[in-house]
């Protein structure tokens, strides 16, 4: 599939380049990068610690504005939204999943499935709630705080959030990072079905080879660049291009 | 290292620190230049009759002093709670906890009594020119600089704060490093029995005061009972305010979260699940109302009760003398609000990249300062209420007292003002600079 125009892509990054820090404490985290995620894609991010998958995530997502270059998210270049039309842009169209921290303290497991539904002000299905929790193994667990629940636990409430309205693109850092192979293999399969069912797009990060290999294809990241990638790639593959990587 | 532990606490959360200070600060500037006035009222002949009520004006600030200290630390220490836990964790033994809190305590203390006793010179004379200048007093007040308000005034600044570092840093101390960490923001228990037990015998007091007061015979004599009822009341309401702030923040949600789905679920959530943050900045008002609304209004029912179609000078004067400890307890109101709604910019942040709108964020902290200065507010006025109508007894034989609509909302206004303010300004960095970086 050739695809020339940045329009084509669900989220197209054009030449990011994102710096933290300044003088001698500078990093910089993307450097140059240039790269789309078709539309139904599901794309997995993978290499070393440090070497800047959340800042990818963050930039491609809105959340964060990138130094140079431009975002587009559903045709928007999005670095030249306003915070309005960003938050809007973040409540209907992305749903995001955090390596950590990525509930409300206050609110209860469903209740902060629901937030960004009751944030534009529409009646979440109860039942479609009870479903997704249910699927990502909290059934009996709506009712809980945060501060109740366990690391892996909360994340995947974070999931359910993310996937309830079913947005067009759906990023997700370390979402199985977290969990046991029953409960990953079950959150890969609803990020699988989030692509083939929904047309959703869908961009993970995951240290995981297993899990890469439920995506379409393997971006891989090294030093802020983009260094390689593969099309459905086997456990293999990826094992050893990570160990090349190294 | 323990030192280089206390610096970076101070470092990466300088707004709370700064609050902190500031509070002592003023304390022990209200203690010692109340203390200078009352050491310069005591030796000359003709200002002896001023004694009594600037005596009166010092007793009130020192409490006020105590009472905002102890709850400005009890949120410095709710806020630290996580940094402790994380020096648990890596195996900073209880002992050691408590030193690095103890020792924070001191340098903060110290610093703030010695520049709040050097500020007390200069504002004991403002108060004593306001004092010549509204003909209250009849010559100067001299204000002498003796030693021994200094020393009061730091030991009031020093002692609570050690007092209340140590009691609110007790709990986090002892429960285990795990607990902290899972961020303990769920309050189990929102009334345990030491705070139960205080706030029973505090009410206890205050009802027996009241009784006392209402069996005087004039006015005089009733007045200053019912001042300690009030302080004995307000402590209770402080003590209790945990629940009492859960059941009433509860019922005024009720209708903004009807008004305003989002922001209201939020502002309910948050007043449900952190009663204490918000007993905490319910406090203040409180104080402020009750206090303030006792104090105004007791001059303006004695004054109709004896028939007066002008004020006495010795009646509103005494407002005027209590005006800097109102100017105080609002100055909290403004640091409770900011201090407790700083922790929150992680939340914040979460919120906004969930997709809360600008307009949306900001209604719903504006939403929950508001219902938690109305739950102060009423606090305050049903205390303020019970004195006055006590000596509204004492003075007719009934039940009745006189007030000011205008000045009642005005006195609302003010406390509404310093809320909004301490939220919106503290959060300001939060709800609108970048989520990343
Ligand atoms: N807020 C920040 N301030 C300063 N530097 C940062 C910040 N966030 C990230 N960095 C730096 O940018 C680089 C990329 O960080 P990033 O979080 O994107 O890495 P990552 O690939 O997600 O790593 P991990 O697999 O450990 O999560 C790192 O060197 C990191 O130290
Ligand atoms: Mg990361």
């Amino acid at each position: 599939m050739i695809m020339n125009d940045p329009d084509d892509y669900a989220v197209h990054l054009q030449d990011v380049s994102r710096t933290y820090g300044k003088g001698p404490t500078e990093v910089a985290a993307l450097r140059h990068v240039t790269v789309g995620f078709p539309r139904g894609s599901f794309t997995a991010v993978m290499g070393p610690s440090g070497s800047g998958k959340s800042t990818l995530l963050q930039c491609a997502s809105g959340l964060d504005r990138p130094q140079t270059g431009s975002v587009r998210i559903a045709g928007r270049d999005i670095t030249r939204l306003r915070e309005k039309e960003l938050a809007e842009l973040r409540r209907d169209h992305v749903g995001v999943v955090f390596q950590s921290f990525n509930l409300v303290p206050s609110l209860t497991a469903a209740q902060n499935t629901v937030l960004p539904t009751r944030l534009a002000r529409r009646r979440p299905d109860p039942a479609r709630v009870r479903d997704l929790l249910q699927r990502v193994g909290l059934a009996g667990r709506e009712r809980h705080r945060p501060a109740q629940l366990s690391g892996g636990q909360q994340q995947r409430v974070a999931i359910a959030r993310a996937l309830l309205s079913r947005p067009e693109v759906l990023f997700a850092d370390e979402p199985t990072g977290a969990l046991d192979r029953g409960t990953g293999h079950e959150v890969l399969a609803l990020l699988r079905e989030a692509a083939d069912t929904y047309g959703q797009t869908v961009v993970m990060v995951t240290h995981d080879p297993e899990a890469a290999t439920y995506a379409d294809g393997v971006l891989f990241l090294t030093d802020g660049r983009i260094v390689d990638s593969l099309r459905r790639p086997s456990v293999d593959q990826i094992a050893a291009r990570l160990g090349g990587s190294r | 290292m323990m030192t280089t532990l206390a610096w970076s606490n101070v470092r990466t959360n300088p707004a709370a620190y700064a609050a902190t200070f500031t509070t002592i600060l003023l304390a022990v500037t209200l203690v010692g230049s109340s203390g200078l006035l009352i050491a310069g009222v005591s030796d000359g002949g003709e200002l002896e009759a001023v004694g009594a009520l600037v005596g009166t004006s010092a007793v009130i600030s020192a409490f006020v002093s105590v009472f905002v200290v102890s709850g400005m630390l009890s949120l410095h220490v709710m806020r630290q709670r996580r940094a402790w836990g994380l020096l648990r964790s890596v195996g900073l033994t209880p002992r050691q906890v408590r030193l690095l809190v103890t020792v924070e305590a001191l340098v903060v203390a110290a610093a703030a009594s010695a520049v709040g006793c050097a500020l007390a010179v200069p504002y004991a004379h403002g108060v004593a020119a306001v004092l010549r200048r509204v003909g209250f007093a009849p010559t100067d007040i001299p204000v002498a600089i003796t030693p021994v308000p200094f020393i009061v005034a730091s030991a009031v600044g020093m002692v609570a704060t050690l007092a209340a570092s140590r009691i609110a840093a007790r709990k986090a101390v002892r429960s285990g490093p795990l607990e902290v960490l899972r961020d303990s923001a769920a309050e189990q228990r929102i009334l345990p029995w030491p705070r139960a037990l205080v706030g029973t015998a505090a009410l206890a007091g205050g009802v027996v005061l009241l009784d006392l007061a209402s069996r005087q015979t004039e006015g005089g004599g009733a007045m200053e009972i019912i001042l300690g009822a009030v302080m004995a009341l307000c402590v209770a309401a402080s003590a209790l305010g945990t629940v009492v702030v859960r059941a009433l923040g509860y019922l005024l949600a009720a209708p903004v979260a009807w008004l305003d789905p989002a922001a209201g679920m939020l502002a309910r959530a948050s007043l449900a699940t952190q009663p204490r943050r918000a007993a905490s900045v319910a406090s203040p008002v409180m104080l402020t109302v009750a206090l303030m609304g006792t104090f105004v209004f007791a001059a303006a029912t004695t004054q109709t009760a004896a028939g007066q179609a002008t004020m006495e000078v010795g009646e509103w004067i005494a407002p005027a003398l209590v005006g800097s400890t109102a100017l105080y307890t609002v100055i909290s109101v403004l640091n409770a609000t900011a201090m407790s709604m700083s922790a929150r910019a992680q939340e914040l942040r979460l919120l906004r990249s969930v997709g809360i709108g600008p307009a949306q964020l900001t209604r719903a902290l504006v939403w929950e300062s508001l219902i938690t200065v109305a739950v102060g507010a009423l606090l305050g006025t049903a205390i303020a209420a019970a004195g006055l109508l006590t000596l509204g007894r004492v003075l007719t034989g009934r039940l009745w007292f006189d007030y000011s609509a205008p000045q009642y909302l005005g006195l609302l206004a003010v406390c509404t003002a310093a809320g909004l303010i301490g939220a919106l300004v503290s959060t300001r960095k939060a709800r609108r600079g970048p989520l990343v970086g």
